[in-house]
């Protein structure tokens, strides 16, 4: 998929020097009002979307703004509380801190050994191509089935080991849910690696893990990091799944002095449910107190998105 | 070289992830010590949704002078808060009405024992827009009649009278559109509705104890609100406290339960002589009761002044002096 | 693709004389071995995701299927909790979401394309596509709010004045902003992909611009193009909060086609019976115990749909990879 990019993007310059010579040459000319038409149509559509996105995060900081100015970090750092004046989404962001971790922890290197078999040990059969499939097929299930999986398997199957509605279980549930981005990230980051490259690791006797590990895995490394930093936004992100495996959608709980460890089998809640729990509330105050969430939420989610994106875009360029 | 620029161009954010996760987590556990006392030390409440909220009030307090307990409370419902309870999954189960006897029966098979707490009153009110004059009060009759399962399909309140005579109500409503906005069924003061107002009436009738289907229905109070005051001739319920608070756009309805009209108030329904009123619970184990300190601790806070003081500040109505009296009685000889 | 180094583990042995033993260190090979073992336990994991899918949603929605009078999944409306379960009530709501949805993002998404691929200079493309692609990363949840407090009260009830705030329609508008950069990316890359003969040619023929784009390189770009937008579908299909917070009809809905009302589509269907109370214990009308695992029976039918779809869009994706 990458190296079809890669081609693309060397036509696609062409073309901006190959279309030119019609109209400057060639053209009669007369005024293409169709044409132009065409065209404001076109950055028409494209400014549509951009305005929607703007209306957005200008109406949500409009309306969290007075949190901010009258709460400041202590917004952040307090805990749920029914009272909409001492209320804070810490409890939310370290739900969700948690939550990336498991999912860093468990997807991130499930996905990439995963694409590092399909696309360097893998042998062409049927077998091969049925994982594929599958795995592309994984890729466009909906979150919230990922919810019903999540809840039969680990919360209940393995209620044991992940204590029921826990944020072990939540965090494995993502894990899950994100893997598929894992591994096709990956995969599309170690093809683009250049044969060459291999071709002289092995010419040189490495054998294919040697070959994988120090040349193949450090050269699609940029790849990688996007596809990790894409799920844990995405993780970070979703909302539906956790509904059904329990993050808890209440205006209180507390930790008490349980370490970190014991928190895992515990109660939790994530950023996106508190924003759920919120926008529920009745009392005006809330209304705010849910932008100011989103206002956290977007930051986060957008940051990394566009982290990923603009890395993306530059190693892309690089080959 | 080209190997050494991009490793360390994944190890720089790698390293940076890191090292931020680590600084949350740091801070946040300034507090805790390694110290962890088998199941003492925390207390898991679950239950009713709409007694949530006091428990809910209770523990925040609680653990503003207790900040090393560790407390959980939601609200899944009454029913899944007792299959909770009595698989001895939770210590403490919030409820909305008195527990049934298929459940009495899992706990005592499940060898739980319990101490029922009486807590508070919540009210329902009945609501229309304050525009409308025609209505003052109604009976439960004319409420199975206006929203019962038979009422599907009527558009105008004079659609019900023929039912509201059938069922014994007064059958003779305003020719004026009729348009409801209330909870969905999903919600506890939903059940609590139909519990109350509808389902001897239904059982009656043959049908169902639902709500007829085609009404507007939200999981906000606010857009209730809204609908109703939307409407010059609506009708809806929401939880007392909440209509009172909105007492300027919409009007409560006196309900007539046998007994004649009463409005709701913070008297008739501590009374009982409002009768959309049901009692809300708290159900203690009482194995966790004498053997981890915390819940002890907990419960004997919500059965102090400052824990009878939430029930109000949520929005509910107050136990007479007598009744409460009689709960901390209970608990105290548990 | 997969195999594209598949041939390449065993120069050794291919070379390999005669007699003389060329396969290295066995150690070396044992641990290769071990290796390829463990990375392909990983990828088995992916299979084992698959089967988990089938296992857990075909028991229990079997179940449940088999607990209720088949007669109730065509009935008046979807309200589990007193034994309605009308199938039609969700699809024909996940289809009115879906089909708003597509016309928002088959209008602006396409456009984009078009724009970025054949019109923006390459700077502007740089700087527009990034942008693009960040409202992909807003979490639905955001969008959802969002549908509820603007798009609903600023967009749809100024036009449509019976408009209720709960609607469809604004549910719909917002997930067609959300699957939008889906098919922009897609399409464009798509377009980009048409080699430049092809533009030349018209050129060559006197075309203007309009005419090379549309009659062009959008027929040549056909398949990454439906099969961006057959992704898309897939997408707004199983988007679940958008629709819960904008327009879930809570508790139920009866069988509607208006999409100024509030209704259900089988992703919101989920999320309410994993919200509501007393789902677990369900009391109520008959049948009404069955609620909560008619959960399973719609995240099946939800996994089944998505399915069908995506292998549908596979091939369109899997036939543009093959066109040049």
């Amino acid at each position: 998929m990458i190296r079809r990019t890669k081609t693309a993007s060397m036509t696609a310059t062409k073309t901006e020097t190959a279309t030119e010579i019609p109209d400057h040459h060639i053209g009669r000319r007369k005024l293409d009002i169709a044409g132009i038409v065409f065209q404001l149509a076109l950055v028409a559509s494209l400014l549509a979307c951009f305005a929607f996105l703007m209306v957005l995060i200008v109406d949500v900081v409009k309306d969290g703004a007075p949190v901010f100015a009258e709460r400041g970090t202590d917004f952040l750092t307090s805990d749920l509380s029914r009272d909409p004046a001492q209320t804070g989404v810490w409890q939310g962001i370290k739900g969700s801190i948690m939550l990336a971790m498991i999912t860093l922890i468990v997807a991130i290197p499930l996905g990439v050994a995963c694409a590092v078999y399909l696309e360097e040990y893998a042998p062409a059969t049927r077998l091969t191509r049925f994982i594929n499939l599958n795995i592309r097929n994984l890729a466009g299930v909906p979150s919230v089935v990922y919810g019903i999986l999540g809840l039969v398997i680990f919360v209940q199957w393995f209620e044991g080991f992940t204590g029921g509605r826990s944020v072990i279980a939540g965090g494995l549930t993502l894990s899950v849910l994100v893997l598929p981005i894992v591994v096709i990230t990956s995969a599309e980051a170690i093809r683009a690696v250049p044969q060459s490259l291999r071709e002289a690791g092995f010419g040189v006797g490495a054998t294919r893990w040697d070959v994988t590990r120090r040349l193949v895995l450090p050269d699609a490394s940029p790849g990688i990091l996007t596809g990790l930093i894409l799920s844990l936004s995405r993780a970070i992100g979703e909302t539906a799944p956790l509904l059904l495996v329990g993050a808890v959608a209440s205006n209180f709980f507390t930790s008490g002095n349980a370490g970190y460890l014991e928190q895992l089998h515990g109660t939790y809640t994530a950023l996106p449910v508190t924003v759920l729990t919120w926008a529920r509330q009745p009392q005006a105050e809330f209304r705010e107190l849910t932008s100011a969430a989103i206002v956290v939420l977007l930051g986060i989610t957008l940051l990394a998105n566009l982290a990923a994106i603009l890395l993306r875009n530059r190693y892309q360029k690089k080959r | 070289m080209h190997t050494h620029r991009g490793f360390r161009s994944l190890l720089v954010p790698l390293v940076l992830i890191l090292a931020l996760v680590g600084a949350a987590c740091s801070s946040g556990s300034e507090s805790s010590d390694s110290s962890s006392d088998g199941g003492s030390g925390s207390v898991a409440v679950s239950g009713s949704s709409t007694v949530e909220p006091i428990s809910a009030a209770n523990a925040e307090k609680f653990a503003e002078a207790n900040p090393d307990v560790a407390i959980s409370v939601d609200g899944p419902g009454t029913g899944d808060g007792f299959q909770l309870f009595c698989n001895g999954e939770t210590d403490i189960s919030d409820a909305s009405r008195p527990i049934k006897d298929e459940e009495i029966a899992t706990c005592e098979d499940n060898g739980v024992e319990y101490v029922e707490l009486k807590v508070g009153i919540d009210g329902l009110s009945v609501i229309t827009s304050t525009a409308n004059d025609a209505v003052r009060c109604l009976t439960f009759e004319d409420l199975y009649a206006l929203v019962g399962p038979e009422s599907e399909g009527f558009k105008s309140w004079s659609d019900a009278d023929d039912l509201g005579t059938e069922v014994g109500g007064s059958g003779d409503y305003p020719d004026a559109d009729l348009t409801i906005t209330a909870p969905g069924e999903e919600s506890g003061t939903y059940d609590s509705f139909v519990e109350i107002a509808l389902e001897g009436i239904a059982e009656e009738q043959g049908q169902d104890p639902v709500a007829r289907a085609d009404y507007e229905s939200s999981p906000n109070d606010n857009v209730i609100i809204e609908g109703v005051s939307g409407s010059d001739t609506s009708l809806g319920w929401v939880g007392y406290a909440f209509a009172q608070e909105n007492s300027d756009t919409v009007k409560e309805l006196e309900i007539d339960g046998g007994d004649g009209c009463v409005a709701p108030d913070d008297e008739t329904i501590a009374s009982g002589e409002y009768p959309l009123a049901r009692p809300l619970f708290i159900y203690v184990n009482k194995a966790e009761a004498a053997g981890n300190a915390t819940v002890t601790d907990y419960v004997d806070f919500y059965m102090s002044d400052a824990g009878r003081a939430s029930v109000a500040e949520v929005g509910y109505v107050d136990l007479t002096d007598e009744e409460w009296q009689a709960s901390v009685a209970a608990w105290d000889g548990r | 693709m997969a195999g594209v180094g598949g041939g390449l583990g065993r120069p050794l042995s291919i070379g390999a004389t005669p007699g003389v033993d060329l396969s290295g260190d066995p150690w070396r090979q044992r641990k290769e071995r071990v290796v390829k073992w463990v990375l392909f336990s990983a990828a088995a994991v992916t299979l084992a995701v698959s089967a988990g899918f089938v296992i857990a949603l075909t028991g229990k929605a079997l179940e449940f299927l088999s607990n209720i009078d088949l007669g109730l999944l065509w009935e008046r409306g979807w309200f589990p909790r007193r034994g309605l379960f009308d199938v039609r009530t969700l699809v024909v709501g996940t289809l009115m979401v879906t089909g708003i949805a597509m016309a928002v993002a088959t209008s602006l998404g396409l456009a984009s394309a078009i724009y970025l691929a054949e019109y923006a200079r390459p700077r502007t493309r740089r700087i527009l596509k990034p942008i693009l692609e960040v409202l992909a990363g807003i979490p639905s949840i955001v969008l959802g709010f969002f549908a509820l407090e603007w798009i609903s009260p600023n967009l749809v009830q100024t036009v449509f004045s019976d408009a209720g705030t709960f609607n469809l329609l604004s549910a719909g508008i917002a997930v067609g902003v959300l699957i939008t950069p889906l098919v922009a990316t897609i399409s464009e890359d798509a377009m980009r992909a048409v080699p430049d003969d092809l533009r030349e040619a018209s050129y060559g023929l006197g075309a203007r611009k309009v005419t090379t784009s549309l009659r062009v390189v959008f027929p040549a770009a056909i398949s990454g193009i439906v099969a961006s937008l057959i992704l898309a579908a897939s997408r707004a299909i199983g988007e679940t909060m958008v629709v819960f917070i904008a327009a879930a009809a809570s508790g139920g809905s009866l069988y509607t086609v208006d999409p100024l009302e509030a209704g259900q589509t089988m992703a919101t269907a989920i999320a309410s019976l994993a919200t509501g109370s007393d789902q677990v214990a369900a009391g109520g009308g008959q049948d009404a115990g069955q609620a909560f695992n008619s959960l399973y029976f719609v995240g099946l039918l939800l996994f089944a749909f998505t399915l069908g779809l995506n292998m549908i869009g596979d091939r369109f994706v899997q036939r543009i990879r093959e066109a040049y």
